[in-house]
């Protein structure tokens, strides 16, 4: 311990004289550990931003992409973020075909390492970790009008991104509409968007990136997450489905009066928190009828849950997206915290 | 400017300008009503502030969208899409809606949409611009809440006839040309007639060396224009006058036309037709507009539709009650009736017509130091009740010397707008019970003009103004998006105009300064987050904005500098984002020279020399430092 100590102070001194050398600050880290709020901006105002909330604090740190990159702008809606091996991928969906991209920031930092682009990422969606330094982003491609029904491209593709290069190096064809991505095992779920009308789950192999199987599914498969038992869940219209990933058979189906919204896995992975009819429920992974308990007597239109505290973060938007949404934060009882200001249209968390 | 004498400049030669000042010094003389052709919102709104963009800066910007024109010569705030898409005008804080755009006296702001896309317009569409600041909805009628921008065509009774071919290469791989003819000619011993005819077309393919700009993204999109312009004019010796103006546009912008699934093409056309009697102080106007606009994405062959027709009728008297003594009393009454008709897949594609009228009188006194004017219009509309709008103003010569006269101006009106029809009639979302917008607006100013010695003149001009607008419409999200009186808005300002021209034998300088404080700011608490919103900045109108033109010319050439400089544009309600603030400069050198029988002018300019970073309200880049070449020939070159 003391010889570990020694060893320390010399490195340190080691260091310091280097870096008395160089007269740069080391970087600083402050967006170490916190809450991350993804704020979806105004549609067509491409004015998408991330926000960071430390865990003590009732006030964010605005735009802190911008902040970190003077030089540089997300410009677009902010549709997701992951982290994979210390580097986090924003996912920026604008407006105009040709001008979505994924900016590569240092987690600690937000400095940006690299920026992919058209036409490689087009319409991105989801983003989650496929390996160690690997990531799969889920994109709809360019779309077209919607009366038309071209607005889903047919199909869709998930880019494959390596993190050392900071490159696409694959395009995989999934379905129209592609979206959510969940991770079981060696193998990704990959779901679309409700309004698709694609009903293939698909199932891609995780050490090939490429499609291992096509599972007709009834209706529109969102996948949502993988229980405390490794099952898979999904949203199938107004139900959530239980499938078991070894055999691809659905266990339990759990049908609602009405699609439930903003579905989030707890903590423990035990639970699902979700809204139906203006409030916020909570519904036990082995449930087998459709009741879910009251959390909060009202509902958000996007609820996040931060597994460090447990509290329940939802957030509530007026109904314009022309100036800044809330973010609202409960215990996992129920008991309200606080609110707190956010950036325009907070629609979605990453918990840190 | 002044009641003196202003309001002939629009009628006179339309190639005096710097000149003007000391034109209007000199004519400061009474005129008599029936030589006055200018339309009324320039003789009857004694008070308020009136700029006429003049001829020589006009030809600068011959091959710009009018948005150009006003953004460098007055603190008009556009908002603006990219090069060549949708453009929108903020006047004195107000909205895309409160702006009458008046072309010959007709309001052409598209109905559907109650305002007029400022990328549709090309200076070349018109002989005339004058800006009207603040309300004056009681000699213009509906929108003029912030502002009216005024739009004329001025026959020319030169004899014989001219030519006119005008070319525009610039960066980009973007060209303009217009051509065109002028001529006036006798028609037995009484009429003469004087016409112009005129093409113009635009191709923007903006094909832009660069993709990003300081990673901000162009936007890619093509604009092509097309345009026919025909006036003609048959003068009587008499005065009578019988006057025909038709305009034909066609704007076809396409945005990322690279992709076929997501390129949007939005087409804009309007039909503009326009006959006038004037005779013995009686005006008599017919006028037929239709606008049409078609939206598609993807398939470009079926585009959403919507067409409006409005038919025009107004007959205007004036009376002398007074004019032989020292001074001047003028009433001029007016009666407009027009039919609107608009069909739109948006309404569910049904016809749907109305009826508006109006009916107004104008009241003008004028000494040698006092000028008065009182208005009162009341209009009606099927289905919606427009209120009674007044307005009185003065104007006061405090200082009346030879050289050297300062002016003390007041005025206080009321405005009005009747919603658009989107507003009224589109699908569940509009709503027919909505209430008119109350528009109070109030103003005072002081305008000087003098010589500072025989070669140096001054023109300055100082105004503050408070305009409330209480009612105005919003779609509330609350009642999903539907139409409601729910806002109120306050803009007050102050604007500060001066301009010097020095001129001596063959040289010439001139520098016009413009600086505009803009306040404007949402006041009513209507949900529960209007208090983010409650006193802030309305949303792209910068709190500061200045314009500087300057020039030098010897002879018959001339280099110029044009800049335009605003403060921060919030673009979020509760200005809790906004583009920074930028000064745009633009360099055009000018040179005329006669050759063989033509007079040929070639202009040179560099735009955005600072390479300065604007964005568009989509958060795209514009352009950076680009070029153009404009040769304009005139032949025979006994003319301008």
């Amino acid at each position: 311990m003391k010889k570990q100590w020694i060893k320390s102070i010399v490195v340190g001194l080691v260091a310091l004289s280097v870096w008395n050398c160089k007269t740069s600050d080391p970087e600083p880290t402050p967006y170490e550990s916190g809450v991350f709020i993804l704020n979806a901006g105004n549609f067509s105002s491409n004015n998408g931003t991330v926000s960071f909330l430390s865990r003590a604090s009732q006030t964010v740190a605005t735009n802190i992409f911008q902040t970190a990159n003077p030089s540089l702008v997300l410009s677009g809606g902010v549709q997701g973020y992951t982290e994979v091996n210390g580097k986090g991928l924003i996912l920026v969906d604008n407006n105009t075909a040709g001008q979505d991209k994924v900016e590569i920031v240092d987690y600690a930092t937000f400095k940006s390492l690299a920026t992919l682009k058209s036409p490689d990422i087009e319409n991105p969606r989801q983003v989650i970790q496929a390996g160690p330094n690997k990531a799969y982003i889920s994109c709809w491609d360019v779309s077209g009008d919607f009366s038309a029904g071209t607005f889903y491209k047919d199909p869709g593709y998930i880019a494959v991104v390596d993190l050392n290069t900071r490159t696409v190096t694959k395009k995989i064809a999934a379905v129209k509409g592609v979206e959510n991505m969940v991770v079981v095992g060696t193998e990704v779920f990959v779901g679309s968007n409700a309004y698709s009308g694609n009903k293939t789950l698909m199932v891609i192999d995780l050490n090939t990136d490429s499609v291992k199987e096509r599972i007709d599914f009834g209706s529109t498969p969102e996948p949502i997450a993988v229980d405390a038992n490794n099952k898979l869940w999904l949203r199938a219209g107004s139900a959530l489905v239980r499938v078991n990933p070894a055999t691809r058979l659905t266990e339990q189906r759990l049908t609602f009066s009405e699609t439930p919204g903003s579905v989030v896995i707890s903590t423990d992975k035990q639970a699902f928190y979700y809204t139906l009819g203006g409030k916020t429920y909570q519904i036990s992974i082995n449930a087998t009828n459709a009741t879910g308990t009251v959390v909060i007597s009202r509902s958000f239109s996007t609820l996040g849950v931060d597994p460090q505290t447990k509290r329940i973060y939802g957030t509530q938007n007026p109904l314009l997206y022309t100036q800044a949404g809330y973010v609202i934060r409960y215990e996992s009882s129920g008991a309200l915290v606080d609110s707190i200001k956010a950036e325009i249209a907070p629609s979605g968390f990453y918990f840190r | 400017m002044g009641w003196f004498v202003g309001f002939i400049a629009g009628q006179q030669a339309t190639a005096q300008s710097d000149s003007a000042t000391t034109s209007r010094l000199s004519n400061a003389v009474s005129l008599s009503a029936v030589t006055v052709r200018a339309i009324a919102p320039e003789r009857f709104l004694a008070g308020q502030k009136i700029q006429r963009i003049d001829s020589t800066t006009l030809l600068q910007f011959r091959f710009a969208s009018i948005t150009d024109a006003l953004a460098f010569n007055t603190p008009l705030a556009f908002k603006n899409y990219g090069p060549g898409q949708l453009a929108t005008v903020s006047f004195r804080g107000t909205s895309a809606s409160h702006t009458a755009v008046l072309w010959n006296g007709i309001n052409i702001n598209q109905p559907n949409l109650g305002l007029t896309d400022f990328s549709t317009i090309p200076v070349a569409g018109f002989d005339r611009l004058a800006v009207q600041y603040g309300s004056s909805s009681s000699a213009v009628g509906s929108d003029a809440v912030g502002g009216s921008i005024l739009l004329g065509s001025t026959p020319s009774w030169q004899p014989g006839i001219r030519l006119m071919v005008g070319q525009q290469i610039a960066s980009f791989r973007n060209n303009q040309t217009h051509l065109g003819a002028q001529y006036a000619l006798p028609l037995g011993a009484s009429w003469k007639l004087s016409g112009k005819s005129l093409i113009y077309r635009s191709q923007l393919n903006n094909e832009y060396p660069y993709t990003e700009r300081q990673h901000y993204f162009l936007e890619p999109s093509t604009t092509s224009q097309r345009g026919l312009i025909q006036d003609l004019t048959f003068l009587h010796k008499s005065g009578r006058q019988l006057s025909i103006n038709a305009w034909l546009t066609d704007n076809d912008l396409i945005q990322s036309p690279q992709d076929t699934l997501a390129r949007e093409r939005t087409r804009t056309q309007s039909a503009r037709l326009l006959a006038t009697y004037e005779a013995n102080r009686m005006t008599i106007r017919v006028g037929w507009i239709r606008d049409i606009l078609d939206y598609a994405k993807g398939n470009l062959n079926n585009p959403s539709h919507t067409q409006t027709n409005r038919f025009i009728t107004r007959i205007e008297r004036e009376f002398a009650l007074a004019s032989n003594r020292p001074y001047q009393l003028t009433l001029r009454t007016g009666a407009e009736w027009s039919h609107y008709g608009t069909r739109t897949d948006g309404y569910g594609g049904q016809l749907i017509e109305e009826d508006r009228a109006d009916l107004y009188a104008l009241l003008r006194f004028q000494t040698t130091r006092w000028l008065l004017s009182a208005n009162v219009r009341q209009a009606f509309v099927t289905r919606f009740n427009p209120p009674l709008t007044p307005s009185v103003g003065a104007e006061y010569r405090l200082v009346q010397q030879k050289r050297f006269t300062l002016t003390a101006k007041g005025a206080v009106s009321r405005s009005y707008r009747v919603p658009t029809l989107n507003e009224r009639y589109w699908a569940d979302l509009g709503n027919p019970n909505l209430l008119p917008e109350n528009g109070f607006n109030l103003e005072t100013g002081l305008a000087t003009a003098g010589a500072l010695s025989d070669h140096l003149n001054l023109t300055a001009e100082l105004s503050a103004y408070r305009n409330r607008v209480d009612n105005w419409t919003y779609w509330n999200p609350t009642t999903n998006y539907h139409v409601e009186n729910l806002q109120l808005v306050v803009a007050r300002g102050l604007e500060l105009t001066t301009g010097l021209i020095y001129t001596q034998a063959d040289w010439k300088a001139g520098i016009r300064l413009g600086y505009a404080f803009t306040r404007s700011s949402q006041e009513r608490a209507y949900d529960a987050y209007s208090q983010d919103v409650i006193g802030k900045q309305l949303v792209y109108v910068p709190l500061h904005s200045g314009t500087l033109n300057t020039y030098l010319q010897q002879g018959r050439s001339r280099i110029s500098l044009q800049m335009q400089a605003n403060s921060r544009r919030y673009t979020t309600f509760d200005n809790s984002q906004f583009f920074k603030g930028s000064v745009l400069a633009n360099v055009v050198l000018e040179h005329s020279v006669n050759w063989r029988f033509m007079l040929v002018r070639i202009q040179g300019q560099v735009n955005n020399v600072f390479d300065t970073l604007v964005l568009g309200v989509k958060r795209n880049a514009m352009p950076g430092r680009n070029w153009a070449i404009n040769l304009i020939i005139n032949f025979p070159s006994n003319t301008q």
